[in-house]
């Protein structure tokens, strides 16, 4: 696996080339946790493990999942036999798949981010696992896992600096691009990396505990916990865990509220140790036209972003987040699925923010400063979501109330509810808002937490105005602004700023260089 | 509009708000007049399947193939599909003369919906790609769809419903070269797989 086959002397003529047998594993891990994460969501979803093990002895059943691994393994071997890729002169090429052969031909024009990650039994092998995404893709588009890594830097360094390589008709297309950003380094190679984030343990820790992640997997824990149980209901361990459960909760609060508190703690420990684990030491770097992330204890992650391919940003936090003053930083991206506004573990993800570190946004999307106040939507918000929400909640209460009477166990979450709304209603209509920087809008919403979303408005692919009967009748529309990342909805506006703003979208999105994605 | 940029000479001057081009100031054209007939008919239609099945069930039942208590179901499900149908063809109807378009010099508006209403405007510039298409029934009544297609994924394209085989064809042709000139400008950043659907369509 030379090196040869990438250097300019031997332009788009690099020969084809194979995986590292080392990235076998890789796959069949990587296999093994789709088919998991797919299939147990079905099997516990139905209830039907339960069932099934009930029905099948365990020798059947662990026969079985022999089987089924061997069919992963060697449908997983079949696909790493046939993987092949070549380093062309200005794109990638990609021939894969086991049943249906697929090619792929990437042009790193087209490349929005670049990750390699390097997993703790690729290091031995100086391997890492590189993958990258183009707009056109809902996922990520091509991966070569288990490839050196001084190759897999040097195709990085070829997408990001894609203008060197390639030819004349790129070259202007990639200086318009640059004159967007506002950027006009000459080479990425050339510009010396500024840090611009590097949280410590503490913070990174206090990310993870911030994190939704954390409740994401106590309900995963609890769930399997549940399936144990019922399994192991007669065995004698379990008997003496109930036995010596019952007499706990039988001392009253005193005994169980300390075991409620140990159980939260280790659970956000773990969320904390999680996040430690995923970005230790984190180091955020702008090279100028690319914003380079990396860390991972693990797994050593970095990703790189085209500056000039960030279609906008989101600034969010956790309602534990909110308490605890932590923030999360997101750059987002073209999307096919229209979800790249969705801030995901995929995300190129910045964590461990202070308050004051929200400053970051300006150096990440030149332009951008947090406002001090948003603009707020419609007060008439409140009094269609409380009436709808009163009709509807009051109603289902009523309804039970009248067919089952007063014992039935949703009575009381339903009050509880219909007496909760209203502050409800009002913090959810308190954190809508939006405020235009100039060329910059900033969207604010959420209810316990909540989420900045900013980008240039002249980023807009297509602007809509909706409106309802209800919202006619009092001069309102919903203002639905199309980005490349996704929609971003502002409801309840006046229809006369609905207009203005979109006339002004319209404006800017007109005037402005063409970009498209 | 007249604030498109010389090439390569940007500049972006603040504008007041209110002095912007204002989308509602334009007039826009109404759909043709065969999309009502064609709307009520499609609206209608689908609720053909399920009506001759209740009507099937209500002969079967008085030929004494099925129970007579079906017979007696029969015409209540009947009547219930046939002023679903009806409502259904009343909307399509008040639907059809709602919906309207209008290109501006730079962009397209097309308004739509008789209860829940949308007006969407796509910039040109934005426009990825354009095709027609036109159903068999569509062809019927000298009908043609344009779709118009930007970044956005699912939200991201727009279907002009309601324009004649003719109006379709100039338009998509019209965008086509308003998107190709775009790409003059600045050329190729389309992936291998994008630029061959363009190809097809140019």
């Amino acid at each position: 696996m030379g090196r040869s086959a990438v250097t300019r002397a031997d332009p788009g003529a690099g020969a084809w080339q194979r995986l590292s047998p080392v990235a076998l594993v890789f796959l069949i891990v990587r296999a093994l946790q789709k088919f998991i994460r797919e299939n147990l969501v079905v099997f516990l979803g139905a209830g039907a493990s339960v069932a099934f093990v009930e029905r099948l002895g365990m020798r059947e059943l662990l026969l079985g999942a022999s089987a089924l691994f061997l069919i992963i393994v060697v449908t997983t071997a079949i696909y790493h036999r046939r993987f092949r890729f070549r380093v062309e002169e200005d794109a990638v090429r990609v021939r894969r798949g086991v049943l249906e052969h697929k090619e792929l031909r990437i042009r790193f024009s087209r490349v929005q981010n670049v990750q390699l990650g390097e997993p703790v039994y690729f290091r031995p092998f100086g391997l890492v696992q590189f993958s990258l995404e183009t707009p056109g893709a809902a996922e990520r588009e091509v991966e070569l896992p288990g490839i050196p890594r001084r190759l897999a830097e040097e195709i990085r360094d070829r997408i990001v600096g894609a203008r060197a390589a390639v030819g004349a008709d790129n070259e202007v297309a990639d200086e318009l691009a640059a004159d967007e950003a506002g950027r006009m380094e000459q080479g990425a190679d050339a510009v010396t990396p500024v840090l611009l984030h590097a949280p410590g343990v503490g913070r990174l820790f206090v990310h993870g505990l911030s994190s939704n992640q954390v409740w994401v997997v106590a309900g995963v824990v609890v769930y399997a916990l549940d399936l144990v149980f019922r399994q192991t209901a007669d065995s004698l361990a379990m008997t003496q865990l109930v036995a010596w459960l019952e007499t706990q909760f039988s001392a009253g609060w005193s005994a169980v509220l300390p075991l409620l508190a140990g159980v939260l703690a280790a659970l956000l420990a773990a969320g904390g140790a999680a996040a430690l684990l995923r970005f230790h030491p984190y180091r955020l770097h702008d090279y100028g036209q690319r914003l380079v992330g990396s860390g991972g204890v693990l797994e050593r992650r970095e990703q790189t972003l085209r500056r000039d391919k960030l279609t906008g940003v989101v600034l969010q936090q956790s309602p534990v987040g909110r308490l605890l003053g932590c923030w999360v930083l997101a750059g987002l991206q073209t999307r096919s699925d229209g979800r790249g506004n969705e801030v995901s573990q995929r995300s190129f993800l910045v964590p461990g923010l202070r308050a004051a570190d929200r400053l970051l946004v300006g150096r990440l999307y030149p332009g951008a400063v947090v406002p001090a106040a948003f603009e707020p939507i419609h007060i008439r918000y409140r009094s269609w979501w409380l009436g709808r929400g009163f009709l509807v909640v009051a109603g289902v209460l009523g309804a039970l109330l009248v067919t089952l009477g007063r014992e039935h166990a949703a009575i009381l979450p339903l009050t509880v509810l219909l007496v909760l709304l209203p502050p409800l209603v009002w913090l959810r209509w308190r954190q809508w808002g939006w405020w235009l920087d100039r060329t910059v809008i900033w969207v604010r919403r959420g209810l316990f937490g909540q989420r900045l979303e900013a980008f240039e408005l002249a980023r807009v692919q297509q602007v809509q105005l909706r409106s309802s009967p209800y919202l006619r009748r009092h001069g309102l529309v919903t203002l639905v602004l199309v980005l490349p990342q996704g929609l971003v909805q502002l409801p309840f506006m006046a229809e006369e700023r609905a207009a203005a703003l979109a006339n002004q979208a319209l404006f800017a999105a007109e005037t402005a260089l063409r970009h498209r994605v | 509009m007249t604030a498109s940029a010389p090439e390569g000479t940007f500049t972006n001057p603040a504008v007041a708000a209110e002095m912007l081009p204002d989308f509602r100031a334009v007039a826009l054209v109404p759909v043709v007049q065969a999309y009502a007939p064609y709307a009520v008919v499609a609206a209608v239609l689908g609720w053909l399947a399920p009506l001759g099945a209740a009507l099937l069930a209500w002969s079967a039942a008085a030929a004494g193939l099925l129970p007579a208590a079906l017979g007696v179901l029969a015409p209540f499900v009947l009547g219930g599909l046939l002023l679903i149908a009806a409502i259904n063809g009343v909307f399509a109807a008040l639907d059809a003369r709602r919906r309207a378009w209008a290109l501006r010099e730079h962009d397209l508006i097309y308004r739509s919906g008789v209860l829940w209403r949308r007006s969407v405007i796509v910039p040109f510039a934005r426009i990825q790609h354009v095709e027609t298409v036109s159903g068999p029934l569509e062809r019927r009544f000298g009908l043609t769809r344009l779709k118009c297609y930007t970044a956005g994924g699912a939200g991201g394209d727009l279907t002009v419903a309601g324009l004649d085989r003719e109006t379709a064809r100039r338009v998509r042709q019209f965008l086509l070269e308003r998107i190709r000139d775009g790409d003059d400008d600045r050329p190729a950043a389309v992936s291998s797989s994008h630029g061959a659907q363009r190809g097809d369509e140019g």
